[in-house]
This record gives C-alpha cells, structure tokens and sequence, in this order.
C-alpha cells in the first residue's frame, strides 16, 4: 500500500494533487519481540489534518514516534520534505527539530512558561529576546490571553490543558515541517479541548497535522482524513465523512459499532 | 495487632535515641569548645597533665579532607555510572549494573581497607596517607552513590525526556538541561547520604591514612592524617585512663553529630524533592 492522502478527500496513487511531504514506505518496528508494525506505507501532503484512529495496541502511537525517530530499531524508509531520514544532513537531532510532537501527558520543564516555550531553541537564540517569537507561537497555541501577564511563572503552575498548549507553543516555536500529535486532548477538559482543536486546524492550513485520537467525535470535528490502523497495519484511508458514513472494510465497521456502543 | 507491632517497633525507635544520649552523656565531662577548636596536643592525654586542654581539630579536619577527598573522586564516577545506565546500557547490563552495585555494598569495610593497604600502601608506594585514605574511601562510597544517581534519573518522567528529544536536543543537552537540573536535588541527597557513610568508616582509614598522634595538617595528599574516627578507636583502648576514656566519648559525640548533621541534610532535602 502507498496511498496518497489528499486534504480534499481523494484517494488517488497517480494523481496526487500535491507533492507528499511526509512519506512512509514499509516500516515495520518490533519490539521485544512483538510486531508492532507491519509494512505500513502511507504519504501525507504538506497541509491538512489527518487523523489515525484504531483500537488500543494498533500501533499509532508507535508509528509517530518511528517518524520522530524516538525508536531506533525501525525498518523501512521514512523520508520528510523528499529528503529520506536516514540521509538528513544534520542527523536525527537536527531533523527532530523539524518535527512538531506533542505528547499524551504534557511535560513542561521545570522552568518559566517563557522558558518552557524558548526551550528548543539555540543557546544563543535563548539569550536574544524572543519575546515577540513567544507571543507569536502562544497566540498559536491559543494560550497567550491566559498568560501573557505571567510569563515568567513556573510553567508547572498551570492546568494541564494550559500545559499541553504550552508543549504545543513549544514545538511551534521551531516552525516544524510537520505537526505529529499522540492524543493531545485525552485528559483535557471541553474548553481546552476545543481550544486546541481550534488550533490545529488553523496550523492545518500551513502544514501537515497528524493526530492519534481515540476519541471519534474529535476526528469528525478535525475533518481532513482518517486512517484506520488494527494490529499494526493500516486497513482504511479515506476523507472523515466517507468512513464514519461509508466505512468500507469489515475491521473498520467493527470498530465503529464497538465505538458507538461504548459511547451509549 | 497495632499495639503489638507498635510494641516490637518501639526499641528500634528508642535504641538509637538511647544510645545517642548515653554518648552525649558519657562526653559531657570533655566535652567544651576548646576541645573543638584546640589544635593537637594528644601526648597530654598521658602526660602529667591530663587535664591540660587539648582539641580534637586535627582530628575532625583530618576526617572531613577524607570525606570530601573521596566525595570528590567518586561523585564524578558515580554521576558517569548513572548516565551510563541511563543512556546507553541494555537492558541485560544495567541488570548487571545494579547486582554489582548491591555486591558491592554488601562488601565489608575492613576488606576494603586491607585491599588499600595492599595496593595504594605498600604496592604503589604511596604510603600512610591522606590520599590512600580518601581513595578508598571513594570506593567504598561509591556503590552508594551510583545507585542515588541512579534512581535520582530514574524518577524523572519519561515523557520530559522524550519531549526533550522531540525538540532536537542532543544527548548533552538532555543531560545538561533536562536530568540535571531535575535530578540534583536526588543526587545532592545522595552525596549527603555518602558524605555521612564516609564519615563512619572506620576500618578503610585505619589501614590507609591514619595515624594516632604527630600530626596537626597535612602537608600533602601524600602525608598521613588523624581522623575521628581512628582517634576513638586508639583512645578506647586506654581504658584505665579516664581522661583519655572522657575525650573518647567527646569525639564520638563530635563524629555522630557530624554524621547526623548530613544525614537530616539529606533527609530534608528529600522533602524537597518529594515536594517539587
């Protein structure tokens, strides 16, 4: 399988309609022992929202973190921009750096919200003032308002969902070739929730966004595309509403009348 | 039930409490601030004159160079030790890592001290000295300590390590930004737990650094020192001299306040940590 995604909903090898921006080609990870992934092929164009859904265990989160190279024993070709990770001029450090990950559980460092924010940045890019930068990517991450008169508290004196817009301000802060996102809004309340939603699909219109959720109303909402993982291979690429209308392969009904009993 | 473990709880609350005031006790007829600060003068113990004031500040100074000698050599390995465990062994050596490390404090003191002798005194040639002493000293410490850094890294979360990463940050920057400042707390606890071990040795200093009387400071890590805890294990054998006896006492009150002093150090600073 090599499908293009297209942000408009087509489904088309031949006719990809932009150039891919993140491709991946046959990765497979294990981990002691156990297949995590298997051959999962798939390309993504350089904006939109795309969102991976699946039962526990199929493997999303391990397939963001093989693209963020955080595990080193992936097979296969992963390449961003057109340039494969394995020839990435700087190394896997320099290309990290190009690759916006917000984590499940939001980790601030122990430091200001400032800090927090500039804290990718170069030793000498942090001693400049970034104000203006920090302003910037906290409006992005709809955060400013709530701390623009703070931002020199320690950043673990926020809620969580502060926190997790934090770590997003915090990636942005690189200008990020492409956003990768593993449950971002699990624990958040309604408010923060849709905060970030709002979010993303205003950095949707600059760059490729891609989101582990398990929660299927968050994925209608984000619209863009859905692919649907099981067992550590993707079985379903297709726009938002032609696969919670029209799902078209048994695994993926199964999942989506399993959901829908547990959300009654 | 309650009552009855309360009961069998009890004595090991009340033993080391009861023999810390006896200790005090027992010094109180020595004990007085020139016996702290006074220089050397350990022949009036058996001199004529055995109540001419005397201190023990040569005694106590040789004790803390050693200290912090081998605080000094073995931090740094520890801290390497626990980066080690944490960045680049397998699963497989940091089991081995950790066996080691608890084999390692499992060994008695007094076998350390004689490998000291062997080695450092005798086949190095270095002598009696402060040196030797504080060497092994850092041995002995060093299990301690590397397992402290250990857990210290160990407690910090994985997803502050990994958004570190997301951020392109290098392996020393992890380290440099991330787990130190997140750990030192944990380590400092650590030093300060292995700072009070290195206190109590008796043993490893006996065989290595001491000696009894003649010397006030060091004239190099090469020259022999006076400790504490050598001087209470001299004094204790002059048990017909009660002078000597009474200053016996004073200066295991001076060590064990010492080595309280860094272990509440330690264990404050654990509430701290608990409470960041």
């Amino acid at each position: 399988m090599n499908t293009c995604i297209d942000i408009e909903g087509e489904k088309d090898l031949e006719l990809c309609p932009s150039s891919p921006y993140v491709c991946l080609d046959n990765v497979s990870l294990s981990l002691s022992g156990k297949s995590i992934l298997k051959d999962v092929s798939f390309s993504v164009p350089a904006t939109g929202i795309i969102s991976l859904i699946g039962p526990s265990g199929a493997g999303k989160s391990s397939l963001l973190r093989c693209v963020t190279l955080l595990y080193a024993n992936w097979q296969g070709a992963i390449s961003i921009d057109g340039i494969a990770t394995s020839a990435w001029r700087g190394g896997e450090d320099d290309l990290r750096r190009h690759i916006g990950l917000i984590a499940q559980k939001p980790a601030v460092f122990p430091a200001s919200i400032y800090q927090n924010v500039i804290f990718g940045l170069s030793r000498k890019e942090r001693k400049q003032d970034q104000s203006e930068l920090v302003e910037q990517c906290l409006h992005q991450a709809a955060l400013w308002d709530e701390v623009k008169d703070r931002l020199h508290s320690p950043a673990n004196t926020l809620s969580v969902g502060q926190q997790q817009r934090l770590c997003l301000a915090r990636a942005l802060v690189l200008k990020p070739k492409v956003l990768l996102l593993d449950e971002p809004t699990a624990s958040l309340d309604p408010r923060s929730k849709q905060l970030i939603e709002a979010s993303l699909h205003d950095l949707a219109r600059h760059m490729p966004v891609l989101c582990v959720t398990h929660d299927l109303e968050q994925a209608q909402r984000l619209q863009g595309q859905v692919i649907f993982m099981c067992d550590g291979k993707i079985i379903e690429i297709a726009a938002v509403n032609d696969f919670f209308q029209h799902p078209e392969r048994l695994e993926a009904r199964e999942f989506l009348r399993w959901s829908v009993c547990d959300c009654d | 039930m309650k009552v009855f473990l309360s009961l069998l709880a009890l004595p090991a609350l009340l033993l080391p409490l009861a023999c810390f005031l006896y200790v005090i006790i027992q010094a109180l007829p020595a004990l007085n601030w020139e016996l702290i600060v006074g220089s050397d003068t350990t022949g009036n113990l058996f001199g004529d004159a055995p109540n001419a004031g005397h201190g023990l500040w040569s005694q106590i100074s040789g004790s803390l160079l050693m200290m912090a000698l081998a605080c000094l050599l073995a931090a740094p390995i520890a801290l390497s030790i626990a980066l080690f465990h944490a960045l680049w062994a397998s699963a497989r050596q940091q089991r081995l890592l950790m066996m080691l490390l608890q084999a390692l404090q499992g060994i008695p003191p007094i076998v350390y001290g004689l490998c000291g002798l062997i080695v450092l005194v005798h086949l190095l040639h270095w002598g009696i000295c402060l040196a030797a002493g504080g060497v092994i000293l850092a041995v002995v410490i060093l299990p301690l300590l590397s397992s402290n850094a250990i857990h210290a890294l160990q407690r910090i979360p994985v997803e502050q390590t990994e958004s570190a990463k997301a951020l392109g940050l290098t392996s020393a920057g992890i380290i440099g930004r991330v787990w130190l400042p997140a750990a030192w707390p944990g380590m400092l606890t650590g030093l300060l737990l292995a700072m009070a071990r290195a206190l109590s040795e008796t043993a490893p200093v006996l065989f290595t650094a001491t000696v009894f009387s003649g010397v006030t400071w060091p004239d190099s890590i090469f020259s022999p020192v006076t400790s504490l805890q050598t001087h209470i294990f001299y004094l204790a054998q002059e048990g017909s001299n009660q002078h000597a006896v009474d200053v016996a006492w004073a200066s295991a009150t001076i060590l064990l306040g010492l080595v309280v002093c860094f272990s509440l150090s330690a264990r404050f600073l654990r509430r701290y940590e608990e409470s960041v």
